[in-house]
């Protein structure tokens, strides 16, 4: 017998509010099905009727997890469009942000994934670790969500000899406290087995639904675009692309932890190497009629802007794509014969932006129109309980 | 892959469905084809460079036409498809049996621009709610936003 469980619109556990109506039978998910908008804001309609510094803080809005990477992905195209080029010393303070940023978006997403499996110490020990880069982006923007630090041209703010300590110490505690923890998830054999095999998403598919980020690089497809498209900075930067082959939740965990690493790197590369000189130069007001295309990898995967100027102050077409919306094709297939308790753990695994509130699930029985509801806390209970019986998580070891 | 190697390979083997191939910075290379050609193009690219990754389809109302960019992203840079159609007959052809991940930008092409994608397997609105009018497409140039006057049952006339 199969039965429909709407998720959604309104659910604590997306990020965004989507619909997915799951069709199960018994405990198996055997067909997902997605229904987007209810979130929509109109934005690119909006970003063509305000001038070119309005849409940087228009577009900072569009997320709240990575708002330096959408403002970002948008002013690096504007720059290109007014053919100005920003000091130096402004682009490292930018992509030093960025890499913050995404120290900051990973260590949030590694709590969540600790807190679904059932590891709560291990949810707040990340999270009152990820405080320590917070606070390292509140003393570098005065922000501590929308930094606002980006500006057409450069940035606002500029580092000082103190300020570049305080994030030098700080990295060095995270790197340490972040070596401890991810030793301790590995000793843990619950957590591992729980991640082990969950939310395959082999590399065809991966490759076929156009999938992005840490989701892609899980399922051992090297794609980031820094290094395919190395933007500002990123050329002469030394950092390697992160990937895992296990192409399950434990492979994203993996490629996120190796990317945390490779953010402290690049950080302490941008303050030590930071150049002397100005941190913006004055942009004009106009751009000239053309067009660009702005890539820009953001904690959760590729940024896409294109951008189209008119020669007036304000932009022709601005498309803004997301990188959630990219790995949502992928997500379908990932959940498609997996369990309905490893519903959370799946969605955790693309999106880190998940609220940790007490959650419900209607079940419709199919043919009555019957409704239950059935709390997410119970739904975790039943995961954790649940013995799996796939061959591949037997003797899973921690691979990094 | 660099560049000058997939606008050569380009012009060699698919020269005769290819209108044009601009190429303004490093790593962006911007080809230009005629909508019947779209599917081919995409299709012979994806077995000559391996172009498998769909980063987003953007849509342009140019007043009379509408142009439709295809923004591929491969292992060294950008690749993006241009095509123009007509604004009076606003047909093209889905890419999903080439590319199956495209299938939520066209969706979103269709509420959004009014374009029919023909032979798209999902075609149901993806972004606009479900109450929409018909016939008013956001992101078309002469559609403006006119809010709702709002009615409180019970309240002042």
């Amino acid at each position: 017998m199969k039965f429909t469980i709407p998720i959604g619109p309104q659910h604590p556990a997306l990020k965004e509010p989507i619909s997915l109506r799951m069709t199960v039978e018994g405990e198996v998910i055997r067909d997902a099905d997605i229904r987007l908008g209810y979130n929509h804001r109109g934005l690119e309609k909006l970003a063509e009727q305000k001038n070119w510094i309005q849409n940087l803080y228009l577009t900072e809005r569009i997320c709240g997890i990575c708002s330096h990477s959408h403002a970002t992905c948008y002013v690096q195209g504007v720059e290109k469009l007014m053919e100005i080029e920003p000091p130096k010393r402004g682009l490292y303070i930018r992509y030093l942000v960025a890499e913050l940023e995404r120290i900051h978006s990973h260590l949030l997403w590694l709590g969540v994934a600790g807190h679904e499996a059932g590891f709560d110490s291990f949810f707040m020990y990340t999270w009152r670790d990820r405080e320590v880069v917070m606070d390292l982006l509140e003393m570098i923007s005065g922000n501590r969500v929308h930094y606002a630090i980006n500006t057409i041209g450069g940035v606002r703010r500029d580092l000082d000899d103190g300020q570049a300590k305080k994030i030098l110490d700080g990295l060095e505690v995270l790197k340490k406290r972040s070596e401890f923890y991810f030793k301790l998830a590995a000793s843990e054999p619950t957590f591992v087995a729980r991640l082990a095999g969950v939310g395959y998403l082999s590399k065809e598919s991966a490759m076929e639904l156009c999938a992005v980020g840490p989701t892609a690089r899980a399922s051992n497809v090297p794609r980031d675009v820094r290094k395919d498209d190395p933007h500002a900075v990123y050329d002469e930067v030394p950092f390697e692309v992160c990937t895992a082959d296990s192409c399950d939740v434990l492979g994203r965990a993996v490629v996120r932890i190796k990317e945390l690493f490779e953010s402290f790197k690049i950080s302490e590369f941008l303050v030590k190497n930071l150049p002397p000189g100005e941190i913006a130069v004055k942009a004009p007001k106009r751009a000239k009629p053309n067009e660009v295309l702005s890539r820009y990898e953001a904690p959760r995967g590729e940024n896409t802007h294109y951008i189209k100027s008119n020669g007036t102050d304000k932009p022709e077409r601005l498309k803004v794509r997301a990188p959630t919306l990219a790995n949502y094709p992928a997500t379908v297939e990932m959940l498609k014969n997996g369990f309905i308790a490893d519903i959370p753990l799946i969605f955790a695994a693309i999106d880190p932006c998940i609220c940790c509130a007490e959650r419900t699930v209607a079940l419709i029985e199919a043919r009555t129109g019957e409704e239950k509801i059935v709390r997410f806390s119970d739904l975790r209970r039943l995961a954790r309980r649940r013995d799996h019986p796939l061959v591949s998580k037997r003797n899973t070891v921690w691979p990094f | 892959m660099t560049d000058l190697d997939i606008i050569e390979k380009t012009r060699n083997r698919l020269g005769d469905k290819v209108a044009e191939i601009a190429h303004p910075a490093p790593r962006r290379i911007f080809i230009t084809v005629e909508p019947h050609n779209l599917v081919a193009v995409v299709a012979g690219l994806k077995k000559e460079i391996g172009l498998w990754y769909l980063a987003t389809i953007s849509g342009v109302d140019l007043g009379d036409h509408f142009e439709l960019l295809y923004h591929f992203g491969h292992d060294n840079g950008n690749l993006t498809i241009r095509t123009r159609i007509p604004r009076a007959q606003p047909q093209v052809e889905s890419l999903s049996p080439v590319i199956p991940g495209s299938i939520l930008y066209e969706r979103e092409l269709q509420d959004m621009f009014g374009i029919i994608i023909n032979h798209i397997p999902d075609a149901r609105p993806l972004v606009l709610p479900d109450g929409w009018p018909a016939e008013n497409f956001p992101l078309r140039k002469d559609w403006t936003h006119e809010r709702t006057p709002e009615i409180i049952p019970g309240g002042k006339k």
